[in-house]
């Protein structure tokens, strides 16, 4: 079939590559096991063992994804790759794939995204009274020194975000430095540092190795220092970010938070 | 009327020929076998995956030394085009180089200023099933011929001179998960390979082929046909059939007792054991064969019902040291699931083993050398907290034993991991392990070089570094250790006391071990890092560089 055929052919196809998927296969017991199996081995090196999103690759318990719902774009983006990110091309065959599909399906019936928030709510917060945007950058807009929050909404889920801005230390993001097999990024934790002249430096580490240490401070300064020049590397354990608690955040304005960062999947807006 | 020459003439004849005979000798390099049994009495060259054939990885060279080696200056770097690990232990042989990249492209270079010879590059097929990363690491050598064995699980033969493939033999069906990342190891008139494989449920083998023709000599597999003595450590002729015990890492050979010692891997699924209940050997061992017949001598398995992917994929070495007031012969070995052990390569009688990194699945090495494992060691649903992690206490990365020294010094990680079991059902060429391992989460690993003293399995110091290595070790006759980091950091060390005397950042994370070799009175330092290869030695000559500063010509 030449391009220009096959463009044609395409201006016909439904509009909606669900309606093209072939029947998925019965979502019984023994195909979501199968599939959970398979998720194990073959996925969650990178999206997490219960496909809750690791810092390689994002959660898959939403039902959203970023690179199309439907049963076929999921099944194309497992066996061929998503091209421009790190999802490679998985050589598995297509049942096994559609078993996989079927395990994450199962996932989603537990894991429904906020429906009461208000995201144009969430965002007034986030960039006003909550001051989620002093650290946090949205789209080219706020600060640098916590995680870009664009894409927030594909990566992670819904209780996920909840846990993050209740308790931050609970679990630290990831840093993408080193893309190398093996090799550790560094957490947004929250590190001290005293200097051989005495002064002290809040921050996070951008890099960090047996002789040297990269560093952005909490005034967005990047520092670079040798270990030798140093006093003391304090690793803290915890999140720079505060813990917004019920008198910080209401419920129903972390519901709006909620609604909004989930929106975010990275489109331009 | 025929003119007859005068007997002077055929002597200049003769000798004239022999002289003709002799120059293809001197352009393109030989190894002997004889060199090969010696290559320690050659520093100038390394000739084979770990230096000598007892796996010391050890040089003689001393024009680097502790007192200068903060000198070292970059003399070339050469610029691999492949992506990925670049795994490569070169060769070099009077001068050249031969390296091999991660996907079996190849080169010849000119040692001294690294500009290329000649290049190969193999046509891979499409879907490669190599588990853990495409990598080679690297070649083997005796007269003119290299030999490689490729990601498609053939073993090939290079001309030296030229890069020509001389011979290509298939060794098993790539699509099946076979593979070879290995190094070759030549003994007397064999080319030693063993396969790679053990995520995908392969039956493991360890190979000999004939240098000159490609014909294959013996096959040794790593898990017994139903019948063979140890089939009845398999459930069933099922599971010993795709029962893994892969084994790629190059071994070692003892001369006088005439016996190849090869470290065996996992067995397979690595993580879940429901299907393969028995001691499944000969994974996780080293075997003592017969390097003319590939007949077994002896085996001792370090970890039998594997659960945790702890391969013995390490460096067996060799040497004789006296335990107990009394001289031996041993093989010792980090493995990775923790323990250092040491046996008597005469016989494989287990001698002592001692922890050489955290671990919390063994109680106790017993007196026969089968570990004591701990309730609760097993990968479930809910996952396992176990260290070492599934890389590994230590891997394949190569360690080293200086004679200079008496200690034995070993890339450690210090890292745990979370262990899953679930049964998954065998599908041919698809990955087998029976589910995952994930890192323990807030857990930072790290990493060191430690020096064990072999007579006792005692600590004598320790290197730390800030991440878990992926790189080997070279020790030389200039009191110094080599290593890399993965943060990648080339490290010189004190051989006597680990003392940190040098380092420098290559670019990239090293997942390879430094060699050293002489060229014209120079001695240089290789390691591979990154895509790169970089070569360092010491600045001319100290003279050169106290010279006054050349007097700047005036306009008149």
């Amino acid at each position: 079939m030449n391009f220009a055929y096959f463009l044609f052919l395409s201006l016909f196809s439904p509009l909606s590559p669900q309606d093209k998927s072939a029947p998925a296969p019965a979502s019984n017991a023994q195909s979501i096991e199968s599939g959970k199996s398979n998720f194990r081995v073959n996925c969650s090196f990178c999206h997490g063992i219960d496909a809750n999103g690791g810092f390689r690759a994002p959660s898959l318990v939403s039902g959203h994804f970023s690179h199309g719902d439907s049963d076929d774009a999921m099944l194309s983006n497992i066996l061929h790759g998503i091209p421009g990110t790190a999802m490679p091309a998985n050589d598995i065959d297509e049942p096994t794939a559609r078993e996989i599909i079927a395990y994450l399906r199962s996932l989603q019936k537990t894991s429904q995204p906020s429906a009461s928030g208000n995201p144009e709510a969430g965002r007034k917060l986030f960039f006003g009274a909550a001051y989620c945007s002093q650290c946090h950058m949205v789209q080219g807009q706020g600060g640098r020194f916590g995680p870009d929050l664009s894409r927030v909404g594909a990566m992670r889920p819904r209780e996920y975000l909840i846990e993050s801005i209740r308790d931050p230390d609970a679990q630290l993001t990831e840093r993408f430095v080193a893309i190398d097999f093996g090799t550790n990024p560094p957490t947004y934790e929250l590190v001290t540092i005293i200097t051989g002249q005495g002064t002290v430096f809040s921050g996070v580490v951008l890099n960090e190795d047996s002789f040297s240490i990269q560093f952005m401070d909490n005034r967005e300064k990047i520092h670079s220092w040798l270990k030798s020049e140093l006093k003391s590397v304090v690793h803290e354990k915890r999140s720079p970010m505060p813990k917004y608690t019920k008198q910080q955040i209401s419920d129903e304005q972390l519901d709006d938070l909620v609604a909004f960062l989930t929106s975010l999947r990275g489109d331009r807006q | 009327m025929i003119r007859r020459f005068p007997p002077i003439l055929y002597l200049l004849n003769l000798l004239y020929f022999l002289y003709l005979a002799a120059i293809p000798a001197k352009l393109s390099a030989q190894v002997t076998p004889d060199q090969l049994l010696h290559s320690a009495d050659q520093p100038a060259n390394w000739l084979q995956y770990s230096a000598t054939y007892d796996g010391h990885r050890f040089s003689s060279l001393s024009q680097i030394n502790r007192d200068n080696v903060s000198h070292l200056t970059a003399q070339w770097i050469f610029q691999s085009p492949a992506p990925g690990f670049f795994e490569n232990t070169p060769l070099v042989v009077d001068g050249i180089m031969y390296v091999s990249a991660q996907d079996n492209t190849a080169f010849a270079l000119d040692a001294r200023t690294g500009r290329r010879l000649w290049s190969y590059k193999r046509a891979l097929p499409e879907k490669l099933r190599a588990c853990c990363g495409h990598t080679n690491r690297g070649f083997a050598i005796l007269g003119t011929r290299l030999f490689l064995a490729t990601l498609d699980a053939h073993v090939i033969a290079l001309d030296s001179a030229t890069g020509n493939v001389l011979w290509d033999v298939e060794a098993a069906d790539y699509s099946q998960g076979y593979a070879f990342t290995v190094a070759p190891l030549v003994v007397k008139n064999k080319v030693i390979v063993g396969v790679s494989g053990g995520e995908y449920g392969i039956r493991g083998f360890i190979d000999a082929y004939d240098p000159e023709t490609g014909k294959r000599a013996w096959r040794f597999y790593t898990v017994p046909a139903p019948g063979e003595p140890g089939s009845d450590s398999w459930p069933s002729a099922d599971s010993a059939a795709r029962g893994g015990a892969p084994a790629w890492v190059t071994g070692t050979y003892d001369p006088q007792l005439d016996l190849l010692y090869w470290p065996t891997g996992n067995p397979a699924p690595s993580d879940d054991g429901s299907r393969r209940k028995g001691e499944n050997l000969y994974s996780n061992s080293v075997v003592a064969l017969q390097p003319d017949t590939g007949k077994l001598q002896w085996y001792f398995q370090f970890t039998p019902f594997d659960l945790h992917d702890w391969d013995a994929t390490e460096v067996p070495v060799l040497l004789d040291a006296e335990i107990d007031s009394k001289p031996r012969k041993l093989l010792i070995q980090a493995n990775r699931n923790g323990f250092f052990y040491v046996l008597d390569r005469t016989n494989g009688k287990f001698l002592f083993a001692k922890p050489f990194a955290t671990q919390n699945w063994a109680k106790s090495i017993d007196s026969s050398g089968k570990p004591t494992v701990l309730p609760n060691a097993a990968p479930n649903e809910e996952g396992v907290r176990t260290c070492p992690g599934a890389a590994g206490a230590t891997n394949w990365m190569s360690p080293t034993y200086s004679p200079q020294t008496g200690l034995f010094y070993v890339a450690v990680r210090e890292q745990c991991d979370i262990f899953y079991a679930h049964p998954q059902p065998y599908v041919p060429g698809r990955i087998y392990i029976g589910s995952t391992y994930m890192p323990a989460a807030k857990e930072k690993d790290w990493g060191a070089v430690r020096a064990i003293d072999p007579k006792t399995g005692e600590i004598r110091w320790e290197y730390k570094e800030f991440s878990a290595p992926w790189a080997g070790n070279l020790s030389t006759a200039g009191h110094l250790v080599f290593t890399g980091d993965l943060d990648g950091y080339l490290i010189a060390l004190d051989a006597d006391t680990g003392h940190h005397l040098w380092h420098i950042q290559t670019g990239a994370a090293i997942y390879a071990a430094p060699i050293t070799y002489q060229l014209n009175g120079k001695q240089y330092l290789a390691i591979a890092s990154g895509s790169t290869l970089v070569t360092f030695a010491l600045p001319n000559t100290p003279n050169r560089r106290r010279q006054p500063a050349a007097r700047i010509p005036t306009a008149n």
